[in-house]
Order: C-alpha cells, then sequence, then structure tokens
C-alpha cells in the first residue's frame, strides 16, 4: 500500500521556502463557514430584497430556501464555535495591538506597518471579533424568526430589524475580508487552500510568529 | 351596456418593486371599492356565517371543544377562516354583556401582512380592497403572522403554507355577495361598496347613541389605512374586550426596506464603482507576484534570522 502523504509534508520536502499557516482541520472548518456563510448571505438577499428574490428560483425554491437558511445559520455558528475553540489565544488582543490601531492610516495606504505583528495582526483579530459578536446576534434575532411562535409580534418584528442590520455588516466586513486575503496581497489565499505561505510573506505580515516557527519553538501552523 | 367595474385589477403583490399598468382597465373612473360591515348590535351569535364559509370554500370539518361559554372552536386555524369569538364581560354598573364578534381577515387599506411578505406575489391585494393569500407563492415564512395587527393569517404545518379569509373573491369576482354574508339571517353582516358601508355604519352609530350606547362606533382605524370589512361596535368603550385592538398599526419594521430605500442606492452606487475601479486598477498595474516589498524583509531576515 502506498505511503499517504499530506499536502503539509510535500510542502515541507519540495519547498522549503513555503511554511505551514492552517492546518488540515483550520482550513476545513474555514471552508465550512465560507460556504454556508455565502449560502446565508445569497438566501438572505433573495429573502430579504424584493428585487433579489428571483435568486429563490435559482435556489431550488423559496419553501426550500426558507426551510433551509436557518439550518445553515445553525451549521454556521457550529463552525464559529471551533473557531472561538482554536483561534481563542491568537485572537485575544495583546499590547502590540494598541500600535497597530494607531497605525491604521499607514496600513490602509501601504499595506504594512512596523508592528511586530504576531500570528494574526489587531484588524484579522477585529474582523473575528467581529464575526463572532456578529454571528451570535444573527443566531439569536434567526430564531423567532425561525419558529415565529415563541415571541409576541412585535418581538418577531424587532428580530427581523436586527437580523436585516447585522445582516448587512456581516455582508460589507465579508467584502473587505476576502479582498484583502486575496486581490490586496497576493499569495495569501493559499493559506486556505494547500494551508502554505511563503517565508518572505510571513516575516513581511507576520515577524512575530514567522520568528517563532523558524526557530522551532512553535509546530508550524498549530492554528 | 357597460359591466360594473369590480376592481378586481392587482393593485399591490408582496415583494414585487413596481405594479403593472394594467391596460384592460379604464383608469379614468376610479376602481369600486368593497367592504363587509358586521354590525354587531344585530349578531345573535348563529354561527351561519362560519358554516357557510366552511361550506364555500370547502374548509375541512374540526372537532369542536366543550369549553365555557358560547365558542365553537378555541380559535382560528388554517381551516377556520371565520370563527364567532364570544366573551362574557362584567360591565361599569355591575351588569353583564355577552361579546360576541365575527373573527376574520379584516382586508385592510395598508395590509401589514402583504408589507411584510418576502415572497413575490405570495400576497395580493385587488383595486377593491380584497387581500388575498396566493399558496402557490407562499414560502411558508410566517412574515405575514408577525404583520397582521389583528392575528389572522393561520400556518398550516402539514402543507407549510399560511390561510386565511379571501373575502369569497371568487363569488365577489361574479357579481355575488361573500358566503357568510349570504348566510347570515339578521343582516348583521352587510356587504356593499366602502362608501355605502361607511353611510350605513355612521348612521347606525347615531341610532345606538340615541338608545343610549354613548361609546358606541364604527370601526375602521386609520393606522392600517381602514379597513375592508368594519365593525359597528356598541360599546366602544370596551373595545379590547371584543378582540379588538384600540389602535392597530403596521409598524416601522414591517417596512423596513421603504426605511432604507435611500441608503441602498448609495451602497449600490458604491459597490459598482468600488469594482469598476478595481478592475481599472489591476489592468493597470498587473500582478504583482511576488510583491516586491515581502521579497525585501525577507533577504534583510535571511541576513539576521531571529533578530
Amino acid at each position: 500500500m502506498a505511503e499517504v502523504v499530506t499536502a503539509e509534508e510535500l510542502a515541507r520536502e519540495h519547498e522549503p521556502r513555503l511554511i505551514i499557516r492552517h492546518t488540515f482541520w483550520v482550513r476545513v472548518v474555514h471552508w465550512w463557514t465560507t460556504l454556508t456563510f455565502l449560502y446565508l448571505l445569497l438566501s438572505g438577499f433573495a429573502l430579504g430584497y424584493p428585487r433579489m428574490a428571483w435568486l429563490l428560483d435559482l435556489m431550488g425554491g423559496g419553501q426550500s430556501v426558507r426551510f433551509v437558511h436557518p439550518w445553515a445559520g445553525v451549521g454556521f455558528t457550529l463552525g464559529l464555535i471551533f473557531m472561538v475553540a482554536v483561534w481563542l489565544p491568537s485572537m485575544t488582543f495583546r499590547s502590540v495591538d494598541r500600535h497597530w490601531f494607531r497605525n491604521l492610516g499607514e496600513y490602509v495606504r501601504t499595506g504594512h506597518t512596523d508592528t511586530d505583528t504576531d500570528k494574526f495582526n489587531a484588524g484579522q483579530k477585529a474582523y473575528y471579533w467581529f464575526s463572532v459578536v456578529n454571528g451570535l446576534v444573527l443566531l439569536i434575532t434567526g430564531i423567532p424568526l425561525w419558529v415565529p411562535d415563541l415571541l409576541p409580534r412585535e418581538w418577531n418584528l424587532a428580530a427581523r430589524f436586527s437580523h436585516h442590520v447585522f445582516f448587512l455588516m456581516a455582508a460589507g466586513f465579508l467584502v473587505v475580508h476576502v479582498y484583502l486575503s486575496t486581490a490586496r496581497f497576493p499569495g495569501t489565499f493559499r493559506s486556505m487552500t494547500s494551508g502554505t505561505v511563503s517565508r518572505a510573506w510571513a516575516a513581511f505580515h507576520h515577524p512575530r510568529w514567522f520568528r517563532r516557527v523558524d526557530a522551532g519553538r512553535e509546530h508550524e501552523g498549530a492554528d | 351596456m357597460t359591466t360594473t367595474d369590480l376592481g378586481l385589477t392587482i393593485r399591490r403583490q408582496s415583494a414585487t418593486p413596481a405594479s403593472g399598468t394594467n391596460i384592460r382597465r379604464d383608469h379614468s373612473t376610479p376602481a369600486l371599492e368593497i367592504s363587509k360591515l358586521v354590525d354587531i348590535d344585530l349578531c345573535i351569535g348563529c354561527k351561519a356565517c362560519e358554516v357557510a364559509c366552511k361550506e364555500w370554500n370547502d374548509l375541512q370539518v374540526e372537532e369542536t371543544h366543550l369549553f365555557s361559554g358560547y365558542q365553537s372552536h378555541p380559535d382560528l386555524t388554517p381551516h377556520t377562516w371565520d370563527l364567532m369569538r364570544f366573551n362574557e364581560v362584567e360591565l361599569a354598573g355591575g351588569a353583564l354583556a355577552w361579546l360576541i364578534r365575527k373573527d376574520s381577515c379584516l382586508h385592510c387599506e395598508e395590509p401589514g401582512c402583504l408589507l411584510a411578505c418576502p415572497a413575490p406575489g405570495a400576497v395580493i391585494q385587488y383595486e377593491n380592497g380584497i387581500v388575498d393569500f396566493n399558496q402557490d407563492a407562499c414560502i411558508g415564512c410566517q412574515y405575514c403572522v408577525s404583520g397582521c395587527p389583528f392575528d389572522i393569517p393561520r400556518f398550516d404545518t402539514v402543507t407549510k403554507k399560511v390561510y386565511k379569509c379571501t373575502l369569497c373573491i371568487d363569488r365577489v369576482s361574479t357579481g355575488l355577495e361573500p358566503a357568510c354574508v349570504k348566510a347570515c339571517p339578521t343582516g348583521a353582516i352587510r356587504f356593499g361598496t366602502k362608501e355605502d358601508m361607511l353611510a350605513y355604519g355612521n348612521e347606525k352609530v347615531e341610532k345606538l347613541k340615541a338608545r343610549g350606547f354613548t361609546e358606541a362606533m364604527l370601526y375602521d382605524p386609520v393606522g392600517v389605512g381602514g379597513l375592508h370589512m368594519m365593525y359597528v361596535v356598541p360599546r366602544g368603550e370596551i373595545l379590547e374586550q371584543y378582540g379588538l385592538p384600540v389602535d392597530p398599526t403596521v409598524t416601522a419594521p414591517t417596512s423596513f426596506p421603504s426605511l432604507i430605500g435611500a441608503l441602498r442606492k448609495v451602497g449600490a452606487t458604491a459597490s459598482w464603482a468600488g469594482l469598476l475601479a478595481a478592475a481599472v486598477y489591476f489592468l493597470k498595474t498587473g500582478k504583482r507576484y511576488p510583491p516586491p516589498e515581502e521579497e525585501a524583509v525577507a533577504a534583510a531576515y535571511e541576513k539576521a534570522p531571529h533578530g
């Protein structure tokens, strides 16, 4: 029987200039949340905006969408719980993040600050916490829309309003997230496919994390 | 000979941005607006309207429940669109009053169900004022249930769709009165143009006042733009005991999409402009990979690692 060689091992052997940024299961969960969120986003637009209602027909019809959307929300939340469990230490704000926030203007202009960034920079941490809180709010406000008998109608209407507002915020920040991780910083997206990034990418964007990995003080891509 | 315009042109549909122009109707004359009127003073609570509604609309029979009072079923259901609600109350002076009210869809001029519905064409409002559900288009989200200030639409857990009184649109469209109106033995349920019903109602309220019902009123609340099923309520001071909200409104969250209409245009413009700018930028600069600034930092690092 042939020996099974993982993508990680291949990367180590054949491309020494690549290091692992995200392990297999982290990538699986990120794609899980990506797909569930995309479904939620498109079906949400279809249900929330009359002009987008034609999407309902492309997604299996209104009744199917109404049935699947809440369950996709539950699936997304499960991914979110995994992300909280795995990334909590790396995503905790540290004193160095204050420096990054002070240089936010420079980051927007040049795509770089002289912050000694660890695995994630302060912007990534902010997006992470925004996603967690937003996901929770969307789950909670989604429950009365899923099961309308639970609460009085005024609460259902308020839930619908909040669900709408937080949905728009999530959609807006998703655009920023995707833009930064693809078009703005080439070489980033591969951390979600093969899980690797180049040493140059790591040294440029996450010097503190890179030094630890390079010195062997941290298992590559531990989270 | 001209045929009477029964106002069967569609005025509004749920989740449908613009109403189509209808070339069949002569727009120089306003459409006929119809209305039912329930004169609670004349109602004897016989439930003939309930039976007629079941019969005409071919709704399945449901078991009655034995409980105190003169009400056949505890609540409206997907198969019971018309229910005589009974309430025994003690009046201020200590006397008893039996309040009986025919409960069914009130066909609001500003229907909360229609405004809340996200499924195109699932809720339809005709020019004559009838608000009807099209179950073929219904997706079963039950937003209409939350949107209705009168708690009328009922969700069927088997078909996953909502149902309510149609104001017998199939009868009205052929010039007949609704089934409940036809069945009513005392003339408590009336049917005609909105104008005629208003005239009858106002006159009846004056008569009731002369008889000592000083708080008698015609129930046609402005919060929902008026109704196409109005009530003459003898004891207007205890409206809520009849099960009628004092000031029903179509609340702001229901019509949220209109609230952000301006924001929507800004957002759409910004999105398209951003996409266009990104495309132009990409065509101008091409793909920068590997980015030279990263290489510079990495080269410095390789000279002095772990620094």
